[in-house]
């Protein structure tokens, strides 16, 4: 009885298996990141769902009129930001009307997008899908298209079972591919782990990093607190961008944005929630000379942050050593073949 | 009695043998998947729009009159519902659907202005349900059924979703009411408590089936307690002081027009 159960186990086991059920990943987290805030619970991370998520990622049919995937504006070379470009483009010639954020290292962010206004990052590809200089589609039109496409169904069955497509698991899907878009594998991260060093004005910057208290926003390993500030950037007054208070309506949150990480901060210029500056040293400038005083400015910019040209210049050399290489040519993350 | 040799109290060999025994029991739970349940409903809420003393059905793209003597002609109307209660205020007896059921009626949408629920048979005299979303709702990520974003109602945003709906066209132009906000003062949620009309309960019997007609009047989405003009107010899409007066007005929109005992 006993062998025969057995042998019952061991071949339930491997019908299990060979049935062609979606493959579990792992989400990988670097060593010394804090538990990431999605933890993919009722949305298991396999590789099947992944790669669904991935060829999401990248068609246009997420679009109205074909021509703006989650990938024209999240672009793998910028750490998936728009190269470039202070706003991006959407449809019928548009402009955004905040820049690009980067995407990497999402699963440990706790609200979405500049003003938070997103607490679930599942459904955070809802927002750019329907806004109309955007991709300006609409959700069930998505869904019509990607029925008629029978490698859909395919991928679909793949990662979910059965060849039902529906809102939730198309969101379920790019959110696995989004969250594990996970950049640490950079030169500072090399110098952490022994693997490198840092030169003489890599060093000095981080050390200034530290002590101009650039660590109270922007603190290792994630380079951001995930939290919302004014740092005394004037309103523009064409896009009178109030920022988080745009969402909660409480003048206390009035043009405040969310700190963005400093990962592959070389790579996603131009900088600030609109893009307004074109370099690091413009954004260094800014903290050291222009900051605008206002009843919401943060505390802790209330005397600015005083630098020296030198000072300026070790920062930027630090701060060049957060890009990660590895993660924009990484393949798994590139389009689909 | 053979087994408990101890050449058989084999640890291992236990242990696949238990092994077994939980694969065969979770073979047994998918095999229970295909039973058809029984008694999946016994009552029917039939759901109708109406204007004015809900005496007049509404029809979309007919003009009708507000109080204050505006015409509009809606085109969409629409609303979430959820945990229905059915109760008998003279024997305190209450029975409860589960709350995490939400139904979003739609009255373009003719088959979604039938909610079919089991409810303990028992003689009732109130029914009682919940207009909107409950916050947890609104921040859980991506939902299926009447919580599917694909069904416009989902605002992409810490607003969450828009509970309910009423838009048209008037002489001042296109009016759009999307009411929502579940957070602090901002939230709109409503339970609502219906009587019955006058000598008519809600007399359920095992293996019967009931059905209860409740207008809805577009009507009061406009006055009482509070004076919503669509020349002043076209627009209300956020969530907010005007939201949550809507809302308020709204609520009492609802009447138990009959009761349909089998």
């Amino acid at each position: 009885m006993l062998i025969l159960g057995s042998f019952v186990v061991s071949a339930f086991k491997k019908t299990g298996n060979d049935s062609g059920g979606p493959h579990p990943l792992k989400l990988i987290i670097p060593s010394g990141f804090p538990a990431p805030q999605y933890t993919f619970t009722g949305n298991p991370l396999t590789q099947e769902g992944f790669e669904l998520g991935r060829k999401l990622f990248y068609d246009g049919r997420l679009s109205k009129d074909g021509n703006f995937p989650c990938a024209s504006c999240h672009q793998q070379f910028a750490s998936f930001a728009t190269y470039d470009h202070a706003t991006s483009h959407g449809f019928n010639n548009q402009f955004t009307i905040r820049n690009a954020p980067g995407l990497f290292n999402l699963a440990w962010n706790k609200e979405m997008t500049w003003d938070g206004g997103i607490t679930n990052i599942e459904v955070q590809p809802l927002m750019p899908i329907a806004a109309p200089n955007e991709m300006a589609e609409t959700v069930n039109n998505i869904l019509s298209k990607l029925r008629q496409d029978n490698e859909y169904k395919k991928m679909f069955k793949a990662a979910f079972g059965n060849e039902t497509i529906n809102s939730q698991r198309m969101l379920y899907a790019i959110t696995q591919f989004v969250c594990s878009l996970v950049s640490a594998d950079s030169k500072y991260d090399r110098v952490k782990k022994g693997l490198a060093t840092f030169t003489q004005e890599q060093q000095n910057g981080y050390a200034l990093f530290q002590t101009k208290k650039c660590t109270s926003c922007h603190p290792e390993p994630l380079f951001t607190d995930h939290s919302f500030r004014n740092v005394g950037l004037p309103v523009d007054p064409y896009l009178s961008d109030y920022g988080k208070m745009r969402i909660t309506h409480n003048p206390q949150d009035s043009l405040k944005f969310k700190v963005p990480s400093l990962r592959n901060v070389a790579l996603s210029f131009p900088y600030e929630h609109d893009g307004r500056f074109s370099s690091i040293t413009s954004v260094l400038d800014h903290y050291s000379s222009t900051v605008q005083d206002g009843p919401t400015l943060d505390p802790l910019l209330k005397n600015k942050i005083p630098l020296t040209n030198t000072e300026k210049y070790y920062l930027v050399e630090f701060l060049k050593t957060l890009t990660d290489s590895t993660f924009i040519k990484d393949s798994r993350f590139s389009p689909p073949q | 009695m053979k087994l408990i040799t101890p050449r058989y109290f084999n640890f291992p060999k236990l242990f696949i043998g238990l092994l077994f025994f939980a694969a065969v029991f979770s073979c047994q739970k998918e095999l229970h998947f295909d039973k058809a349940p029984e008694n999946d409903h016994n009552i029917i809420l039939k759901f109708k729009p109406v204007v004015q003393y809900d005496s007049i059905p509404l029809v979309f793209g007919k003009t009708y009159t507000n109080y204050f003597k505006e015409k509009y002609t809606p085109t969409a109307f629409k609303f979430y519902v959820h945990a229905f209660a059915m109760i008998n205020v003279d024997s305190n007896k209450v029975f409860r659907t589960a709350s995490d059921k939400y139904y979003l009626v739609d009255f373009a949408d003719s088959a979604s202005t039938e909610i079919k629920i089991a409810i303990l048979p028992y003689v009732y005299n109130r029914i009682s349900f919940t207009i909107g979303v409950d916050s947890a709702q609104n921040v859980s990520g991506g939902q299926t059924g009447a919580l599917d974003p694909a069904k416009g109602m989902f605002w992409n945003s810490t607003d969450g979703y828009i509970m309910a709906k009423l838009e048209g066209t008037s002489s001042a132009g296109n009016f759009q009411y999307n009411i929502g906000g579940f957070q602090g003062a901002n939230n709109v949620i409503k339970t609502v408590t219906l009587l019955f009309p006058y000598a008519q309960n809600l007399d359920l019997k095992p293996g019967k089936t009931s059905e209860m007609f409740i207008t809805a009047d577009a009507n009061d989405w406009f006055y009482n307690p509070h004076d919503i003009k669509i020349s002043a107010n076209p627009v209300i899409t956020t969530p907010g002081l005007l939201a949550t007066q809507v809302a308020e007005n709204y609520s009492k929109m609802f009447t138990v027009d009959s009761v349909a005992n089998q």
